[in-house]
């Protein structure tokens, strides 16, 4: 048998905890789709004047930003919140499956299903109402002003900012750890710790780029300053402290007591 | 089946739980686990159980580390915790969700034996007393045919019929190749169940004898006086429950009770008896 990876246990693993965890996760899937709704409806209706229209759908990137922050880290705050109760703990730890298939499966449901299934329902919401505005003012006098309505991944390429696709798993690693690590208020003590943390990092960045570059001029390579190296070195530094934090998750969960 | 050898555990630097504990438990026995409360009775069953881990010393259990949660030990131990908390959802799908886990799983066994308590399967567990739910997550755990069983408190919750389906259901349960461990603090409810008593006291294992044993040392008899033969007397209506050494192989019931009290006042009188 092998005691560290198997994909029949793993299977196993999901279903049981989808029978669980599933549950909670489909309810804050409800209440996202109905702030999705209640946000539209409220910003766009009554659909009068058209020009106004892009300037009013200007909520998008806010709304899908923040709330998909607080959703994603809501859901991988309570992952492995249980851990900290007693009675949830003993259960769950002695299910005969390895620490690494129980963190494999913490994984797929914070960061990755999290994060797909906001996105997908952020879109499908977006393209309902987009689609029903469009309609609501076909006509050939509008054509330029319906040329300016457009959906919000049409609106906003994510091909532009490469580390945007790294971001959720970095903000749900961080999460997923304050779950394991904590045993109770795990939301708010790791959003105190996040805050601490990245209080300290900016503060040292910002001390070795004044020695790094005071003095120095910007000599200007190309029209984009940089800005793919950049991105690049970004995505790296955002990838490898994901990759961190989950290695440190993984020596947490695997060494968590009850 | 389980090798402890000079386990030394503690939850902080001023409460010291085991010191160099060592000890062997064998398949085939229902061991009882006895104790005062704190004296650690839990955290050794936690340690057993790899839910805890131990300053230093080692812990073989089938010839696992249970700190390592290893798959292949976890399907053979079946953990019976004093508090637990169960989904709210019924009883079959709570077994198709966790009983593949388990190779050994018995769908047949486990239905008798809540055919045997009385439980209403079509309930949600949630909606279960914690007498029906302890029940439930009892009669899972020997329906996983573990070779381990552990068992914490098991009886708390239990109405008075049910303890004696509880000693019924454990008593068939043993089989030479499982390994039974209960532990409380009520210690009639293991009256004629368990084969072995193992008493913690003072981060030290006080006492560990088979009941066969125990009753071919000590004498448990009623006496109107105490005198010097006596070990350890508590005072009752029709003069004293005494404990004495058994000296011309007297039949007694073995008293848990009073046996373990002995063992807590009486530790130095007793320990030549068992040494």
């Amino acid at each position: 048998m092998n005691n560290t990876f198997d994909i029949h246990r793993f299977s196993l693993l999901l279903k049981r905890q989808w029978l669980e965890f599933g549950k909670i996760f489909l309810i804050t899937l409800v209440v996202a789709v109905g702030i999705f709704v209640a946000f539209y409806g409220f910003t766009l209706f009554p659909l009068e004047n058209i020009t106004e229209m892009p300037s009013r759908l200007r909520f998008r990137e806010p709304l899908f930003s923040i709330f998909g922050f607080l959703f994603i880290s809501i859901i991988a705050s309570a992952y492995f919140a249980h851990l900290g109760q007693k009675s949830k703990a003993i259960i769950d730890l002695l299910i005969p499956a390895s620490t690494l298939e129980k963190f494999l499966a913490g994984i797929l449901f914070t960061s990755i299903l999290s994060t797909l299934s906001f996105t997908l329902l952020f879109y499908i919401t977006d393209f309902a109402f987009i689609s029903y505005i469009k309609t609501h003012f076909q006509n050939p006098r509008n054509v330029e002003g319906l040329a300016n309505i457009k959906g919000f991944l049409a609106q906003n390429d994510f091909k532009d900012f490469i580390p945007l696709y790294v971001t959720p798993l970095m903000v749900t690693s961080v999460f997923m750890l304050g779950s394991i690590y904590f045993n109770r208020f795990h939301y708010i003590k790791t959003a105190i710790c996040t805050m601490i943390f990245g209080g300290i990092l900016t503060y040292i960045l910002s001390k070795i780029s004044d020695v790094l570059f005071s003095g120095k001029i910007r000599i200007n390579v190309g029209n984009n300053y940089g800005k793919d190296q950049l991105e690049w070195v970004a995505f790296i530094i955002l990838l490898t402290f994901t990759l961190i934090t989950w290695a440190i998750s993984y020596v947490r969960l695997k060494e968590k007591e009850v | 089946m389980i090798k402890i050898d000079n386990l030394n555990f503690s939850y902080s630097k001023h409460r010291i739980l085991f010191k160099d504990i060592s000890m062997q438990l064998s398949n085939g026995h229902i061991y009882g686990l006895l104790g005062k409360n704190g004296a650690g009775k839990s955290t050794l069953l936690k340690n057993l159980a790899g839910l805890v881990y131990a300053q230093s010393g080692k812990i073989d259990v089938l010839g696992f580390d249970p700190a390592k949660r290893q798959p292949a030990l976890l399907q053979q131990i079946c953990f019976i915790p004093e508090e637990f908390h169960l989904p709210a959802i019924k009883i079959d799908s709570y077994v198709r969700a966790n009983a593949p886990f388990y190779p050994n799983f018995d769908h047949q066994y486990f239905a008798d034996l809540l055919k045997e308590f009385d439980i209403p399967v079509g309930q949600k567990l949630i909606d279960m007393s914690y007498g029906q739910k302890k029940k439930v997550i009892i009669s899972f755990g020997l329906a996983t045919n573990a070779k381990l069983v552990i068992m914490d408190e098991p009886t708390n919750g239990l109405d008075i019929p049910s303890k004696a389906q509880f000693r019924k259901i454990m008593a068939s349960a043993l089989t030479e190749d499982r390994c039974i461990i209960i532990s409380t603090h009520q210690v009639r409810d293991l009256d004629n169940l368990i084969d072995t008593v193992i008493m913690l006291d003072e981060n030290k294992i006080a006492l560990k004898a088979s009941v066969d044993e125990i009753a071919s040392k000590l004498c448990f008899k009623r006496m109107k006086e105490v005198d010097e033969t006596v070990i350890y007397a508590e005072p009752s209506l029709a003069g004293y429950h005494a404990v004495v050494a058994n000296y011309h192989q007297e039949d007694s019931k073995l008293d848990m009770e009073l046996l373990f009290n002995a063992v807590l006042a009486e530790k130095n009188k007793l320990k030549p008896i068992f040494n």
